[in-house]
C-alpha cells in the first residue's frame, strides 16, 4: 500500500516538475500599443509572422492595445510598475520618457544581433529617439507631409498640375489660377503649426535655437507665417472649419478645395469617402529663400521597458516586430509606411496607381530637404498651441500678421517659462 | 333656462349662454395648450430625432441638412430587396454568390447638343481605409465579377432639346466565393448629368459629377438602411479575441450598472436607516461629513483615489491575487460602492415612515437588524424602486471616473468611454456616421427603461429634495 | 441596557457606507490638501515645496481663463435652468389627458449620458450644421413669417370687434378666436407662399457663425465676454439640466394645497400675481436646492470640454475641473500632480462659498 502511494506521488511529482520546466521555458513578453487601425495590422502581423516564429523558442507575446490617451497610459502604468516590456513611443513625447529613465538603451542589443541594425532604418527616424549617442527605440513605421491636389479640379481650370519644381510663389499662383472656378477654393489651410511648420522649417527657422530658445522673429518663420496666411485673404486658400470640415482631408475629399496638406493618412480616408476621386501627390514646395523644402517626421517606434523581466525576449520579439518580412508585407498591403531603407526600392512603389506613387512621395519625404521630427521637448503641444491661435486669428480676420507674432511669442514665452 | 323664440333664431339668454361660452372656452385653451406643448416637445426631442435622422445618412454632414434621407426611401427597400435577392437568393441580408446575375438600369441627361454616351461600368475593388475593415475581407467582387455590355434602353427628348437616355446592364459572378459586397462605379463624360437609378447612389457626385458609386449593390435592406450602424458592429473588431468591441462596451456597462445598483440598494438602505431611525455617538457628525462630501468637486478626491485603486486599496487587493485595481470591474464597482446621495434619499424617505414602526416592534424585543430587514426594507419599496433608477442612470452614463480608471485593454471600456474612443477614431476622418450611429445606440436602452417605468424616475427626483 | 450587538448595530449598518466616505473622500480630501503643497510626478515620491503651487496658479493665465469661464458657467447656466425648469414645471402642471406623456417627452434630454449628446450637439453647432441653417431659414423667411403675425392680429381684431359690436365681455387674447386666427392665418399665409406672392428674402448671406471653432466673444472681449463655444457648451447643459429640476418644481407645485389657490382667487389675483405672490414663496426650499446643487455641478463641467477636444480652441472652453485634469495628466510631459490638487482645492473652496453664500441670501 505504501509502496503504490509513493509510487504515485513520484509520477505526479515528475509530472509537474516536467510541466514546470516546460512553463518555466515559456516566456511571456507583454507588447502595448494604441488602438484603432493600428490594433488590427499588429494583430494580423502577430498571427501571421510574429507568434510563430516566437513560439518555436518558447516565448508567447501577449499584445494589450490601448484605445484613448496611450501617453497617459504608458506613464501611469511605468509609474505602477505594470508596464508592457516593449511599447510604442510616439516621436512627441518619446524624448521625455528617455530622459525619465525609463527606457532601456537598445545599442548592446543591436550590435550582438543578426537581424536588426541600426542601420538598416532611415536615418532621421533613428536619431529621433536617439539620447546621448544611445538608441533607444527602432521606428517602426512613419508619416511625413506630401501636397495633394485634384487632378480634375486642376484640369478644368486649365492650370498646370503643381509638381516638385514649385516654389511657394509658383503654387502660389496657381492655386490663385485654380480657385477661379465655381465654389472651388485653392489649398486647404488647417490652421495649426503641424501643417504651416514645415515651411518655415524650409526658410531656416528652427523650433530651439542654440539657447533652448524660440524666436519667432525670425526671417524663416515670419515669411512663412506671412505666405501661409496670406492664401486665405483670397480664394487661394480657405480655413477647413469655414467649410464645415474639420481637416484639411475632409474639405479635400468632398472636391471644395482643389489641394491639401496631409500625410500619408488621407489615403485611407479617401477609399472610404470618395474613393473615384482623381488625385496626384508632390511634395513640399521649395522656399523661395533657401531654395529647400521642408518637412515633419511624424514617427512611433518600439521601445523596452527599463524594468522589464525579460530583456533578452523583448528584444527578440523586437526583431520579429520590425523584421524585413513584417515591415514588407506592412508596406505591400498599404498599411503604413514602414522605416526600413531597403524599402525604398521595392516594386510596390513602383505600381502604375495614385495610391502607391503617393506613399512613394511620403516615404520619400523622409529624405528630401530639412526634416525635423514631429516633437517639442518637454512642451510638447503646449508649444504649439499660442501658434495655432494665431494662425487661426490671423486667417479668421481677426487679427494682423505683426499682432500675431507678437501674440505668439508672449504666449509661448509664457508657455516655456511655467 | 328661457328661450326666446325670435324669427328663425332662437337665441339662448341667461346661464346657457355663459355654459357655453365657457364650454367653447374650455376646448380652445386645451386646445391651443396641446399645440404649445406639442410645438414644445420639438425643441426636446429634435435633436435626438436629427442625430437619429442623420445616423442613417450616408454623409451626415452634408449642407444643406436635408430631412430626406435615401435610406429612408420605401422605393430604395424595395431595390435593396431586389437586388439582394438577385445576388444571393436572400433580400433582407445580402452578398454577391456564385451564379448571380444581377440587372441594374440607370438614367443620364444631356443637354441639347451633347451626345450621351453610355457609362463606364466598373466592378471595382475597394479596400476600406481603416485597417481594421481591410483585413476583414477576404475576397474582393472585383476578382469575379463581369459586366454586361451596356444597352440603351429608352430615349426621351425633352422640351429644351436636352436628351434623357436610360441604360441597362447586368453584373455576372463568374467564380465560386461569396463576396460579402459589390461596389460599383458608373463614369460618364462630364456634363452628362446623373438622373436616377434602380438604387439611389452613396456618392451620386463624385469627380464633380462624372462618377456615381455604390458600397454594395446587393446589400439586401437591412444593411442598406442601416449601413452605419453595421460598420459600428463589424469593424471593431478585435482580431486576437474575436470579440466584437461595440458589444463588450454595451455588456460591460450593463454588468457595471446591475453591480453598483445592487450594492448601492443594499448599503444605502442599511445606511439610510441607521441614520434615520436609531439613537447613536457621532451620528450627527456622520451626517454632516455626509452633506459636505455632497459639496466637494469630484476633482479634489480623484488623484487620491485614483491612486488608491492603482496600489489595490492599500495593497488588500493582493490578497485576492491582483495587483492593481485599475482597469477592472472591481475597481470600478469598489470605487463606487454607494454614493452619499443614495444614502440620503433613503434616509429622508425612512424619515418620512411613521415613529411608532419601530416602537412597536422594540416592544416585542426584536433586534435592530430585524427591525431593518422585516420592518423597514419591505417598505422602502418604492423608494428601491426610484432608487434603483437613478441609479443606472447614473452609471450608464458616468464619464469622467471610468475615463480615469480605464486605460487598457480596450474591450473592458465601458460604453461612455467606448463612444469617446469612437470619435477619437473616427472623429480624426469626420466619418460622423459611425459616430452618430453609436451614439443612438447608447442611448436606447435608457430611453427604453424610462418609457417603461417613467413613474419611478419621476418619483425618485422629488424624493431627492422637497423635503430638505 | 442594550446589548453590546445592538449598540454596535448602527455602525455595522453604516460600515459599507463609511468605509467609501472615509476611503474615498475622507482620506482622499486630506491626501489632496497634502499633494497641493508638494511637487509630485507619480514616479519619485512627492517633495514638499509649501506654498508654490499656489503662487504658480494664480501667476498662470490659463488658471485665470479657467477660473473666468467656470464662474460665467456656473452663473449663467445655474440661473437660467432654475428659470426655465420653474416655467416648464408650471406650464406642465395641468391637469389634461396626456400630459403624462409630455412630461415624458421633456425628459428626455436628461437621460441621455453626456456623451452623445454632446456629440449630437457638436454635429448641430457645426458651421454648416442645424442650427446655422433654421437661423439662416429665419432670417432669410421674414417676409413669410411678418405676412403671418399680421394676419393673424388683423383676423383676431376682426373677431373681437364683432364680438364688441354684441356687447358681450371679451379680451382681446380670448383663446377660442385666437385658435382660430391662427389656423385662418397659416392658410392664408401657405396659399400666400404657394402663389409666389410672398417669397423667402432673396440676396441675404446665410448665417455661417462658427460656434465651436472660434474664440469671438459676445458682446465684447472683456471681463464678462462669454466665448462662443462656451456659450453653446451653455445652451447644451441648460437643456439637459432643466428637465430634471423640472421634475423636482413639479412635485413641489402638486405639494401647493389647493386652498391657497382658492383664497388668492376669492382676493381676485390675476394668474400672474398668484404665482409671484403665492407660489412662489411654496418653493422656496425646492428653490435653494435647485440652485445649490446647480452651482456644484456646473462648477465641475467637465465632461463636455474632454468631447470637444480639439474642436475649441482651449483657452474659451476651459473649466476649473478640465485644468485639474490636464495638470494631473498632461499631454506630453509628466503629471503635475501638486498643481492639479492645488487648483482642485481652489475649485472646492469656491465651491463651499458659493453654497455658503447663497444659503445667507436665501435666510435674509
Amino acid at each position: 500500500m505504501k509502496k503504490s502511494f509513493f509510487g504515485v506521488c513520484g509520477v505526479l511529482l515528475l509530472v509537474v516538475a516536467i510541466f514546470s520546466t516546460v512553463s518555466a521555458a515559456n516566456v511571456q513578453v507583454r507588447i502595448s500599443g494604441w488602438g484603432g487601425s493600428d490594433q488590427a495590422i499588429i494583430e494580423e502581423m502577430l498571427r501571421l509572422y510574429v507568434n510563430p516564429t516566437m513560439e518555436k523558442e518558447g516565448i508567447t507575446v501577449l499584445y494589450e492595445p490601448i484605445a484613448d490617451d496611450f501617453q497617459r497610459y504608458i506613464v501611469n502604468a511605468l509609474s505602477a510598475k505594470t508596464a508592457p516590456d516593449l511599447f510604442y513611443m510616439d516621436i512627441f513625447w518619446a524624448q521625455s520618457l528617455i530622459q525619465a529613465g525609463q527606457v532601456e538603451p537598445l545599442d548592446n542589443y543591436l550590435a550582438k544581433s543578426k537581424i536588426l541594425k541600426k542601420e538598416d532604418f532611415i536615418p532621421s527616424l533613428v536619431d529621433a529617439f536617439s539620447a546621448q549617442r544611445k538608441v533607444y527605440g527602432i521606428p517602426k513605421d512613419f508619416n511625413t507631409l506630401a501636397l495633394f491636389y485634384n487632378k480634375d479640379l486642376f484640369d478644368l481650370a486649365g492650370v498646370a498640375y503643381p509638381d516638385e519644381n514649385d516654389t511657394w510663389n509658383t503654387l502660389a499662383t496657381k492655386l490663385e489660377q485654380v480657385s477661379s472656378l465655381d465654389g472651388v477654393y485653392g489649398l486647404a489651410l488647417q490652421p495649426e503649426y503641424a501643417r504651416m511648420g514645415q515651411f518655415a522649417y524650409a526658410a531656416g527657422f528652427q523650433t530651439f535655437d542654440q539657447n533652448g530658445k524660440s524666436n519667432l522673429s525670425h526671417p524663416g518663420f515670419r515669411a512663412a507665417l506671412e505666405w501661409y496666411t496670406s492664401l486665405a485673404k483670397s480664394r487661394a486658400g480657405i480655413m477647413p472649419a469655414d467649410l464645415g470640415q474639420g481637416w484639411g482631408g475632409g474639405a479635400f475629399g468632398t472636391e471644395e478645395v482643389a489641394a491639401c496638406i496631409e500625410g500619408a493618412w488621407v489615403i485611407g480616408h479617401l477609399k472610404d469617402q470618395a474613393p473615384n476621386l482623381n488625385y496626384g501627390t508632390t511634395f513640399m514646395p521649395k522656399a523661395p529663400s533657401t531654395g529647400e523644402r521642408g518637412n515633419f517626421i511624424f514617427c512611433v517606434a518600439w521601445g523596452m521597458n527599463k524594468n522589464a523581466r525579460n530583456k533578452q525576449a523583448a528584444f527578440k520579439v523586437l526583431e520579429q516586430l520590425t523584421s524585413p518580412e513584417v515591415q514588407q508585407w506592412i508596406l505591400e498591403r498599404g498599411l503604413a509606411l514602414p522605416s526600413r531603407v531597403a524599402l525604398t526600392d521595392n516594386p510596390y512603389f513602383k505600381q502604375n496607381n495614385r495610391e502607391a506613387y503617393a506613399n512613394y512621395i511620403v516615404f520619400k519625404g523622409a529624405s528630401e530637404g530639412i526634416v525635423e521630427p514631429y516633437s517639442f521637448g518637454e512642451y510638447g503641444g503646449r508649444w504649439m498651441s499660442p501658434i495655432d491661435e494665431v494662425l487661426r486669428a490671423i486667417m479668421s480676420g481677426e487679427s494682423t500678421v505683426e499682432e500675431g507674432l507678437r501674440e505668439a511669442q508672449f504666449r509661448l514665452d509664457q508657455e516655456m517659462q511655467r | 333656462m328661457k328661450t326666446r323664440k325670435q324669427g328663425k333664431e332662437i337665441v339662448l339668454t341667461g346661464k346657457a349662454a355663459v355654459e357655453i361660452q365657457l364650454k367653447r372656452h374650455r376646448w380652445y385653451r386645451v386646445g391651443s395648450i396641446y399645440l404649445v406643448l406639442l410645438l414644445f416637445s420639438f425643441l426636446f426631442i429634435g435633436p435626438f430625432f436629427f442625430g437619429l435622422i442623420s445616423s442613417l445618412k450616408d454623409n451626415p454632414l452634408e449642407w444643406p441638412p436635408k430631412l430626406s434621407v435615401n435610406q429612408l426611401k420605401p422605393a430604395n427597400w424595395i431595390a435593396a430587396y431586389k437586388l439582394g435577392k438577385a445576388g444571393s437568393g436572400q433580400g433582407f441580408f445580402g452578398e454577391f454568390a456564385p451564379g448571380a446575375v444581377v440587372p441594374f438600369t440607370v438614367t443620364y441627361q444631356v443637354p441639347a447638343g451633347q451626345e450621351p454616351i453610355p457609362p463606364q461600368v466598373v466592378v471595382s475593388k475597394r479596400v476600406p481605409g481603416t485597417a481594421g475593415a481591410a483585413l476583414l475581407i477576404e475576397h474582393y467582387a472585383a476578382d469575379y465579377a463581369r459586366v454586361s455590355t451596356v444597352e440603351e434602353v429608352n430615349r426621351e427628348i425633352l422640351v429644351d432639346q436636352s436628351i434623357r437616355v436610360t441604360y441597362h446592364f447586368t453584373i455576372h459572378h463568374t467564380g465560386n466565393v461569396v463576396c460579402d459586397r459589390l461596389p460599383v462605379d458608373l463614369t460618364v463624360p462630364f456634363g452628362q448629368q446623373f438622373i436616377k437609378a434602380t438604387i439611389d447612389p452613396n456618392r451620386p457626385h463624385e469627380r464633380l459629377g462624372r462618377v456615381q458609386s455604390w458600397n454594395n449593390l446587393t446589400s439586401g435592406t437591412i444593411p442598406y438602411i442601416f449601413y452605419n450602424y453595421h460598420r459600428v458592429f463589424s469593424e471593431n473588431y478585435s482580431r486576437t479575441t474575436g470579440k466584437q468591441l461595440f458589444s463588450s462596451w454595451i455588456w460591460n456597462s450593463f454588468v457595471i450598472c446591475v453591480a453598483r445598483v445592487l450594492t448601492t440598494i443594499v448599503f444605502a438602505s442599511m445606511a439610510g436607516f441607521a441614520l434615520a431611525r436609531l439613537q447613536f455617538r457621532g451620528k450627527n457628525t456622520i451626517f454632516l461629513l455626509m452633506l459636505f462630501s455632497m459639496m466637494i468637486p469630484a476633482q479634489v478626491t480623484f488623484i487620491s483615489n485614483y491612486l488608491v485603486l492603482r496600489d489595490g486599496v492599500f495593497g488588500l487587493s493582493k490578497l485576492f491575487g491582483v495587483d492593481t485595481l485599475l482597469n477592472s470591474y472591481s475597481g470600478l464597482i469598489v470605487s463606487g460602492l454607494v454614493s452619499a446621495s443614495a444614502v440620503f434619499i433613503m434616509k429622508q424617505f425612512f424619515e418620512g415612515l411613521s415613529p411608532s414602526l419601530d416602537e412597536a416592534a422594540r416592544i416585542d424585543g426584536a433586534s435592530t437588524y430585524q427591525i431593518y430587514f422585516w420592518i423597514f426594507l419591505p417598505l422602502a419599496k418604492p423608494a428601491i424602486g426610484a432608487l434603483t433608477i437613478l441609479t443606472f442612470q447614473g452609471v450608464w452614463n458616468e464619464f469622467f471616473w471610468p475615463l480615469v480608471v480605464f486605460t487598457s485593454p480596450q474591450d473592458r471600456y465601458t460604453l461612455t468611454i467606448g463612444l469617446l474612443s469612437f470619435r477619437r477614431m473616427y472623429g480624426v476622418a469626420f466619418d460622423w456616421g459611425p459616430i452618430l450611429a453609436g451614439s443612438v445606440i447608447s442611448a436606447l436602452p435608457l430611453i427604453v427603461l424610462f418609457v417603461v417605468f417613467q413613474r419611478y424616475f419621476v418619483e425618485g427626483i422629488s424624493f431627492t429634495g422637497i423635503k430638505g | 441596557m442594550r446589548s453590546i450587538k445592538e449598540k454596535i448595530a448602527p455602525y455595522v449598518l453604516l460600515s459599507p457606507y463609511l468605509f467609501m466616505l472615509i476611503v474615498f473622500f475622507g482620506y482622499a480630501f486630506i491626501r489632496c490638501l497634502y499633494f497641493s503643497f508638494t511637487d509630485y510626478d507619480l514616479f519619485s515620491p512627492p517633495q514638499w515645496v509649501g506654498l508654490k503651487n499656489y503662487l504658480n496658479l494664480f501667476r498662470d493665465f490659463q488658471f485665470g481663463l479657467a477660473l473666468k469661464n467656470s464662474l460665467q458657467f456656473a452663473v449663467i447656466v445655474t440661473g437660467f435652468q432654475t428659470i426655465f425648469a420653474l416655467i416648464l414645471a408650471v406650464v406642465l402642471n395641468q391637469k389634461i389627458k396626456g400630459i403624462r406623456f409630455f412630461r415624458a417627452a421633456y425628459y428626455m434630454p436628461s437621460i441621455t449620458s453626456s456623451a452623445v449628446v454632446t456629440l449630437i450637439f457638436m454635429w448641430l453647432f457645426q458651421k454648416r450644421g442645424l442650427i446655422n441653417y433654421l437661423l439662416t431659414l429665419v432670417k432669410t423667411g421674414y417676409p413669410i413669417i411678418l405676412t403671418f403675425c399680421v394676419f393673424t392680429l388683423l383676423i383676431q381684431a376682426f373677431f373681437i370687434f364683432i364680438e364688441k359690436l354684441k356687447e358681450r365681455p371679451v379680451s382681446f387674447f380670448e383663446p377660442s378666436f385666437l385658435f382660430l386666427s391662427v389656423m385662418l392665418s397659416l392658410m392664408v399665409t401657405l396659399i400666400l407662399v404657394k402663389t409666389a406672392t410672398v417669397t423667402l428674402a432673396e440676396g441675404l448671406a446665410p448665417i455661417e457663425t462658427v460656434w465651436l471653432n472660434s474664440k469671438k466673444r459676445w458682446p465684447n472681449s472683456g471681463v464678462l465676454g462669454i466665448s462662443y463655444p462656451l456659450g453653446s457648451i451653455m445652451v447644451l447643459n441648460i437643456w439637459t439640466t432643466a428637465p430634471t429640476f423640472m421634475l423636482l418644481y413639479l412635485a413641489g407645485l402638486q405639494d401647493i394645497p389647493k386652498e391657497l389657490y382658492e383664497a388668492a382667487a376669492v382676493d381676485g389675483a390675476t394668474k400672474f400675481k398668484t404665482f409671484w405672490y403665492v407660489v412662489r414663496p411654496q418653493l422656496r426650499n425646492i428653490t435653494f436646492l435647485v440652485v445649490t446643487m446647480g452651482f456644484i455641478s456646473t462648477l465641475q463641467m467637465f465632461d463636455q470640454v474632454a468631447i470637444i477636444g480639439d474642436q475649441a480652441p482651449l483657452d474659451a472652453v476651459i473649466t476649473l475641473a478640465y485644468y485639474v485634469y490636464i495638470n494631473a495628466f498632461p499631454s506630453s510631459v509628466s503629471p503635475k500632480i501638486g498643481m492639479a490638487s492645488a487648483a482642485a482645492v481652489f475649485l472646492g473652496i469656491l465651491t463651499l462659498l458659493i453654497v455658503l453664500l447663497q444659503k445667507k441670501a436665501v435666510k435674509s
